[in-house]
């Protein structure tokens, strides 16, 4: 298997990754290598090993249904590039999809 | 729309019809993934930290009490609860969600293969063309009220809620023409359960229904408020239409903004028709995500773009994996408590209410509560006058204040009062409307009210004597103590009399013997 440069320009898409045609020949070789690794693995003996997403044992991480204070209104939107009424201004959206 | 062209259409084309729901979890104290607290409204981006901003290095840690709600609401749909399940990174980009992804459940969610039974009567039965044919096997029930059909539940699987922008400039806040928008994070990360129902719904009405039932089984459990218009409960539907006898499948759209249930049924009815007409007029369905806009009573397309749904779910790397032990399960089974079905079934086996009356009542666990502090006042044989109370002028008074129970100013106990006062006769049922009115407005006691206002009061001169006598005659002591010197006593003796005249006594009067005989 591997990266078509209209792969990468997908990828890149969905990412919002701003790529000129130069990077996006060189991800392209660079991803390419990194799935060239994954045929590596693809081609040992994994008979009865199950998949795991996860290293370590353990399970049912949780923590109680507990308030902790939080960030101040002041620190929040400290770092935000523009503020209005307490809330975060983002510039006008085109072409979005409402609702989630 | 006219009914009649929805049914016109139905005749021809089947509507096959799946929901999906979301729940925000209210009930509970702190968001999903860090200890924010969950509330409504407020001042923007103050129940905000680390985590629910998305800020770098913040580390999420799954609410307990999130994943026990979601799995008492998939064992109170007969879901099987997975063995094993987690949680995925679903990535999108749009400005409420600041992580640009969205922590949610992708192959492993905690339940699944569940169902729903709803009761269609009424006017929506209509709708179900195809009843006598009896094609679908989800059909159980027939009778002459209506059908009860069978709803599969796909899956349930608990995720973050995002955040609520607001569009400046522009018409009606809507996001096209808007000049910039606000972004409040009050809400981002606040526990949501997605519900996602088999494609087995036929007719508006059954959406309806549906969406109905799943609201009183979760306000029984209590895990949300579940109000639609604050968005607590959220409806989407997928539509799609076919000529009757097709078994393939017609190209779907999926429904947003449907913030009522009412909505939810004209939003469907109008997508079908409009997907019906588009076939007849040689045209084609295009798979689309659908805007229903109240105002204009239509569903409008938005524009999107097909990359937007490649969502690309990796495993959340910040959380381990879930395994629930049957013991653990069973634990949660047992909190279980009695559902909407077998409280309307026990409201007409103890006091004989009417099927629809008891279902509506069994609907909202709390307004049921109410009822049962009530009818444990007046005893079941006052049942129906009392529900007939509740769900008539007492449920108008709420409507009509916009408010809820907690907030009602008639208690329990006064509703209680006021139908047995009607009930034995005290006050007929023309001045109970004039009490209960009173009631609302100043918040007092049926019995006072009546006493008071000289409702059917009592001014006969004679009668008001001889229950003075009998009052003073029963009780010695304390007419020596009030001679006393006690006077202060006078208030107690006006309340026994009164009492014995089953507050009929005119106030006035009664003082008057009182002062008179007691002084004498």
């Amino acid at each position: 298997m591997s990266i078509s440069e209209a792969d990468v320009r997908h990828v890149a898409l969905l990412a919002r990754l701003a790529l000129s045609d130069e990077q996006i020949v060189r991800l392209q070789a660079e991803l390419n290598s990194i799935l060239g690794h994954i045929e590596h693995m693809q081609a040992l003996d994994l008979e009865g090993v199950e998949p795991t997403s996860h290293s370590i044992p353990l399970r049912n991480a949780t923590r109680p249904d507990v308030v902790r204070p939080g960030l101040s209104r002041e620190l929040a939107l400290l770092n935000a590039p523009e503020a209005e009424n307490g809330a975060f201004v983002i510039p006008r959206i085109v072409g979005a999809e409402e609702g989630a | 729309m006219a009914k009649d062209r929805l049914t016109e259409v139905l005749e021809r084309y089947e509507a096959v019809i799946g929901l999906e729901i979301h729940t925000e979890l209210t009930s509970l104290n702190s968001k999903m993934f860090c200890g924010c607290p969950v509330a409504f409204g407020g001042e923007p981006n103050t129940r905000v930290c680390p985590v629910c901003l998305g800020l770098p290095g913040a580390l999420p840690v799954p609410n307990e009490a999130a994943v026990e709600a979601t799995v008492l609401a998939g064992l109170s749909v007969e879901c099987a609860i997975a063995p094993y399940s987690q949680f995925h990174r679903k990535q999108y980009f749009y400005p409420d969600m600041p992580k640009d992804y969205q922590i949610s459940q992708y192959d492993l969610p905690f339940c699944g293969f569940g169902h729903v039974d709803i009761e269609v009567d009424g006017d929506g039965v209509a709708e179900r063309i195809d009843l006598d044919a009896a094609v679908s096997a989800n059909l159980l029930e027939r009778d002459s009220d209506g059908y009860v059909t069978r709803i599969g539940v796909t899956r349930i699987h608990l995720e973050e809620d995002t955040g609520k922008m607001v569009h400046v400039g522009g018409s009606e806040g809507r996001i096209s023409g808007a000049d910039h928008s606000l972004v409040d994070f009050n809400r981002a990360g606040t526990p949501l359960m997605e519900l996602v129902s088999e494609p087995d719904i036929r007719t508006p009405e059954e959406a309806r229904r549906f969406a109905q039932k799943l609201r009183s089984i979760f306000l029984a459990l209590g895990i949300s408020d579940c109000s639609m218009e604050e968005g607590s409960m959220r409806v989407d539907g997928n539509v799609s239409v076919r000529p009757r006898g097709q078994v393939e499948l017609g190209t779907k759209s999926e429904i947003k903004n449907m913030n009522s249930f009412k909505t939810l049924h004209d939003a469907l009815a109008y997508e079908i028709v409009r997907q019906a007409d588009e076939i007849d007029a040689g045209g084609r369905i295009v798979q689309e995500t659908r805007h229903y806009d109240v105002g204009a009573k239509r569903t409008s397309a938005l524009r999107s773009k097909e990359e937007a749904h490649d969502y690309r779910y990796f495993p959340e790397p910040d959380m381990v994996p879930f395994e629930f032990t049957p013991e653990w399960i069973e634990g949660i089974r047992a909190r279980l408590p009695e559902l909407p079905d077998a409280r309307r079934d026990r409201f007409v086996r103890d006091f004989g209410l009417p099927k629809g009356d008891a279902r509506t009542l069994a609907a909202d666990a709390s307004f049921a509560d109410f009822f049962e502090e009530a009818v444990a006042l007046t005893g079941p044989s006052l049942a129906k006058p009392l529900v007939n109370w509740a769900l008539g002028d007492f449920s108008a008074y709420l409507n009509a204040e916009g408010i809820s129970l907690g907030e009602s100013r008639v208690t329990s106990a006064m509703l209680a009062e006021l139908v047995e006062l009607i009930g034995d006769g005290t006050i007929s049922g023309k001045q109970g409307k004039v009490v209960f009115v009173e009631m609302t407005t100043s918040g007092d006691a049926p019995g006072a009210i009546v006493a008071l206002r000289g409702m059917k009061q009592v001014s006969d001169s004679d009668a008001i004597e001889a229950a003075v006598d009998r009052v003073m005659a029963a009780s010695p002591a304390e007419v020596a103590n009030y001679r006393a010197g006690k006077t202060t006593l006078i208030g107690w003796f006006v309340g026994q009399v009164m009492r014995e005249m089953k507050g009929q006594g005119n106030p006035g009067l009664v003082n008057e013997v009182l002062a008179r005989k007691l002084d004498a």
